[in-house]
């Protein structure tokens, strides 16, 4: 049934897609960025696990992000695509749809068509980025280089198809079909269902509630439910939130947590950010729970397109989970600390 | 190399003549950008009225009522997106959003766009060029030394469209019908032997 859905909006897409071709075209967009970094941890190791900024004591590669947008009448594409270790092995699959080094990448980001059947309507149909969570792949849209916890458990992409009704500017919803999560072709048919209401309550502030329930990329049955919101206070002041929780299989192992995002703008080229996360591992049949706590303080210095980001985090791990050591390399620490300087150009 | 010259002496023209016809717009006594026209006209002051309003239905991408005064007076806000480049190969890097004013009297009617602010953009999730900020930056501020190239060309851009806006706008409230041109007729070629 799912499937039969699936084909028909596809063909939908498809028809539309047609009827507009002699429609006004905008001109082919092409936009991107580039980021590298220096990472240092004081106890000399890689301790920090999450996504991005692995690398110690090393000037390292993030990646290279192309983009291509075009829009012809109602219809529209996105092509993006990224090279290096943050676009490829780190958080892209390749094309057996694993994650390995030295495998051939598809290198692919976002590939999608979007059909806006009316001011209000719109559907679309491919491979995106998704719709859950604060943080994202891309360095140029996150204020902070490194990237929470949160961030690296959750789901990346989702390949599949969804429709997204505007009721107002400040209310929307979002459905839709989905593979399993981080994978281009379904290996047991489309077998997610997702959504995301949107609400803008006041000028400047967004909240999106997003639920996501099918296959994830470990081949888990699982069920998100994530709250990312954003507040505009004042020109300087801007403050975020992201918190979610996600159960999988029969045990209902998974995680929980809650990142809060504060962030002061000193002038519209210099700002600091904090990002203050809990994160909490659900144990497994019952089994103990581990957390972590991290700090992370990011100053954004911008010169036209670059973006320099020198970043200091603490991660406190009580219950040995990250497998943090200490200087020596081999006795195991409670906590983490490191300092890291980025550079982001965008295009 | 007489054609040569004459070429390059063409090129060059080409590119400065065109910088030459804009220029940022002028200040009010406030200090704040502003595009001012008074208008003359044979139109009553109800059917201007009813076509402003009209034309801002028209253009609702990117304008909309904020408020109506009184009879003759009303404001809108608007927005006109800011690309990086006036290349075929660009994307958008911001908006500016400003208001309109009018105000109709007998006989005339007068219009202004002011309050012009900056909004960046950025690349979200899907790759789609999204508002960074909800509070915008006027387009009065002084920039910083690496970006007045930046500031000087939204000066300009903003400028252009404000020029044409004024031409667009006065043509509705004249109730100019646009002649788009007609395609030539298509020929039915008979391949009949008689």
């Amino acid at each position: 049934m799912k499937n039969n859905i699936a084909a028909l909006s596809f063909l939908l897409l498809s028809t539309a897609t047609v009827a507009v071709a002699q429609e006004k075209a905008s001109p082919l967009e092409i936009s991107g960025s580039v980021d590298t970094y220096y990472k240092y941890d004081f106890n000399k190791s890689g301790n920090i696990k999450t996504f991005f900024a692995g690398e110690q004591n090393s000037v390292s590669l993030g990646m290279i992000d192309l983009a291509l947008k075009k829009t012809t009448g109602k219809a529209s594409f996105v092509g993006e695509l990224s090279f290096g270790p943050r676009g490829q092995y780190e958080s892209i699959p390749d094309a057996a749809g694993g994650y390995a080094p030295t495998a051939n990448g598809f290198n692919i980001q976002n590939l999608y068509i979007n059909y806006a059947f009316t001011d209000k309507f719109s559907m679309t149909a491919g491979y995106m980025g998704t719709f859950i969570g604060y943080e994202v792949i891309s360095p140029a849209a996150n204020f902070n280089y490194s990237t929470s916890y949160l961030f690296g458990s959750g789901p990346f992409q989702n390949a599949g198809i969804k429709g997204t009704y505007a009721f107002s500017d400040k209310v929307s919803l979002m459905v839709g079909l989905f593979n399993e999560w981080n994978q281009y072709r379904a290996s047991r048919g489309v077998s997610s269902l997702g959504g995301q209401l949107m609400v803008s309550p006041v000028e400047g502030w967004t909240a999106y509630i997003n639920g996501l329930h099918g296959l994830d990329g470990y081949g888990n049955y699982s069920t998100v439910i994530d709250l990312t919101t954003a507040y505009q206070i004042t020109d300087k002041v801007k403050i975020g939130l992201n918190a979610a929780d996600l159960s999988a299989g029969d045990d209902k192992f998974g995680y929980s947590g809650v990142a809060l995002y504060p962030q002061y703008a000193f002038t519209p080229s210099v700002a600091l950010g904090l990002r203050a996360e809990y994160f909490n591992y659900k144990g497994i049949s019952g089994g103990p729970s581990a957390s972590v706590t991290s700090f992370t303080l990011s100053g954004n210095i911008k010169s036209g397109g670059l973006t320099f980001i020198p970043e200091v985090r603490f991660d406190n791990d009580k219950d040995f989970s990250q497998s943090f050591f200490k200087s020596d390399g081999t006795t195991l620490n409670k906590s983490a600390a490191q300092f890291s300087l980025a550079a982001v150009y965008s295009f | 190399m007489k054609t040569v010259s004459l070429l390059v002496l063409l090129l060059g023209l080409s590119i400065l003549l065109p910088a030459q016809e804009i220029a940022p717009l002028p200040k009010d006594e406030t200090g704040k950008y502003t595009y001012y026209e008074v208008v003359s006209t044979t139109v009553s002051q109800d059917t201007l009225k009813a076509r402003i309003q009209s034309f801002i239905q028209k253009q609702k991408k990117e304008l909309k009522t904020a408020a109506v005064a009184s009879t003759k007076e009303l404001v809108a806000n608007g927005k006109l997106v800011i690309r990086k480049s006036m290349a075929m190969l660009s994307h958008p890097s911001g908006e500016i959003a400003y208001r309109l004013y009018f105000e109709a009297n007998n006989g005339k009617y007068r219009f202004w766009l002011s309050d012009f602010e900056f909004f960046p953009y950025q690349k979200d999730r899907y790759g789609n060029f999204v508002l960074s900020t909800t509070v915008g930056i006027p387009l009065e501020s002084e920039p910083k030394k690496w970006n007045a190239d930046q500031w000087d060309e939204y000066r300009l851009q903003t400028s252009k469209y404000a020029t044409e806006f004024a031409t667009r706008l006065k043509d509705h409230l004249l109730n100019k019908a646009v002649q788009a041109p007609q395609p030539p007729e298509k020929k039915v070629i008979s391949k009949i032997w008689k």
